[in-house]
């Protein structure tokens, strides 16, 4: 689907076909929508740019999804960094104490889930939003994230044991938080 | 806690799983806005490739000249000499050959999914319609079906290769039959509705646009050939063909047009034209070829 001399045609067909995939692994993976929507066109730049490298053998959706996933870990590198400061610290007591239009937002549970989410480590979050949300299979997921299917696998399960572990204490927290 | 699906469930709910509107639509325009930049710059950065490209090319034709020159010279000028004599014409021999260096080039409203390119129903149908057309007067052409990018993937290579894959097909075919004496790569381009349809006498038609690569020594022969079909055209079908442009110069390619004279690509609509009227336009073109053929 790829003509270089008319990449214009090729980039629309290209984006129209994978934006919503690849949206919704970065709203995922950087918990809100407008991150995930500037993400998401930086993506697509992205591909547009590399998109003269591409070898048509090789499978277009993995490796535009190796590409997201690259974008997505480079922003949550850049937010650490610059949120050490801000977040470090006031945010936990901030939310313990919610904000009144945040609760009328997110329901509780969502916001567990949220919470639950963001402190996966990066590589796991990636592993499971691929093989949960975006319901890659093994091997596309070791394509993207270039390492083998059973080291897929290994994280994926420890992934998910680790977030519901972390689901579990934050539902208790919240139980003991109420009586 | 949950069953994993469970769990899927409620993170997908946590998340808005659709991006706004508004951003759907200007990410495309962005994006197209940035492949047209980038289409220029590319040709910039072709320029000083080629300026590389032409040293070498002095320093090889240097090298000719002061070790076989003479020989090779007139070994190439000898070749050059045997194909331009026209062989006798067999009523039989094919006299076109039409092909597609991008097969899959499609047409976005006979797929679902707004799809610009597919492997089944694509420009290749458009060829076979032109050839088809051919015959009912009585034209005998060769209709390549050949699945380029289908190579393409087996090979490895990227779609930048799509010449050199169909240079081989246009070689083996030239070297079978010696009695072409036209040759039509057919494609569709990327301009929209509005620019690639045409209504003539009620009927939609899908515009055809020549293109010559002003890099070969068939260029003259090239143009002139493309020149007349317009013009023919633009008497039967006034405003049908959007005329003949010179092409191939950055980035440098020949779309194979040196292998033979009399040869040109064609652009068949573009991505919002439907089969129908692409095959008018095919039909069409079938006719002028035929009363071309009538005056040689």
């Amino acid at each position: 689907m790829i003509d270089l001399k008319n990449l214009e045609a090729s980039i629309a067909a290209i984006y129209n076909e994978h934006y919503l995939d690849v949206y919704r692994f970065l709203v995922c993976f950087s918990g809100n929508q407008n991150d995930a929507e500037d993400l998401t066109q930086e993506v697509f730049i992205r591909v547009l740019k590399s998109l003269p490298n591409f070898k048509s053998g090789n499978n277009l959706k993995t490796w535009i999804f190796s590409i997201a996933k690259h974008v997505a870990v480079d922003h949550f590198r850049k937010k650490r960094f610059t949120s050490v400061f801000k977040d470090g610290f006031f945010t936990k007591l901030e939310s313990n104490a919610k904000k009144p239009e945040e609760e009328f937002e997110s329901t509780e549970i969502e916001q567990i889930i949220h919470e639950a989410i963001s402190r996966l480590k990066p590589k796991y979050r990636a592993v499971v939003i691929l093989r949960g949300i975006n319901e890659m299979t093994v091997k596309e997921t070791a394509e993207i994230l270039q390492c083998t299917e059973s080291k897929v696998k290994v994280d994926y399960h420890r992934a998910l044991k680790d977030l519901k572990r972390k689901l579990n204490l934050d539902a208790k927290e919240v139980l003991v938080n109420a009586k | 806690m949950q069953s994993e699906k469970e769990l899927f469930n409620l993170i997908k709910e946590t998340y808005p799983q659709n991006p706004s509107h508004d951003f759907i639509a200007s990410t495309e325009k962005i994006l197209r806005q940035k492949a047209r930049s980038m289409d220029k710059k590319s040709k910039a950065k072709k320029l000083t490739a080629i300026s590389g490209g032409i040293i070498l090319f002095a320093l090889a034709f240097s090298w000719l000249f002061f070790f076989s020159g003479k020989e090779a010279v007139t070994k190439v000028a000898s070749s050059f000499g045997a194909e331009s004599l026209p062989a006798a014409v067999h009523e039989n021999e094919p006299l076109v050959f039409i092909y597609h260096s991008h097969n899959i080039e499609s047409y976005m409203p006979e797929l679902d999914g707004n799809k610009v390119f597919s492997e089944t129903k694509n420009v290749t149908l458009v060829g076979e319609e032109f050839s088809k057309a051919l015959a009912e007067y009585n034209i005998n052409a060769i209709h390549d079906e050949t699945d380029i990018s289908g190579i393409l993937e087996e090979r490895n290579l990227s779609f930048a290769d799509a010449y050199t894959v169909s240079r081989e097909v246009l070689q083996q075919t030239l070297n079978e039959h010696k009695n072409v004496k036209m040759v039509f790569d057919i494609h569709r381009d990327s301009s929209n509705r509005a620019k690639s349809t045409i209504n003539i006498d009620g009927f939609d038609y899908a515009k055809i646009l020549f293109e010559v690569s002003k890099t070969t020594d068939n260029y003259e022969a090239n143009k002139a050939f493309a020149l007349e079909i317009h013009q023919k055209l633009e008497e039967h079908y006034p405003g049908l063909s959007k005329g003949v442009i010179d092409k191939g110069v950055n980035p440098k390619n020949t779309y194979n047009q040196d292998l033979k004279d009399n040869s040109v690509v064609v652009n068949i609509g573009g991505v919002e034209n439907t089969f129908e009227e692409a095959y008018r336009t095919a039909d069409a073109l079938a006719e002028i070829i035929k009363e071309m053929i009538e005056e040689y």
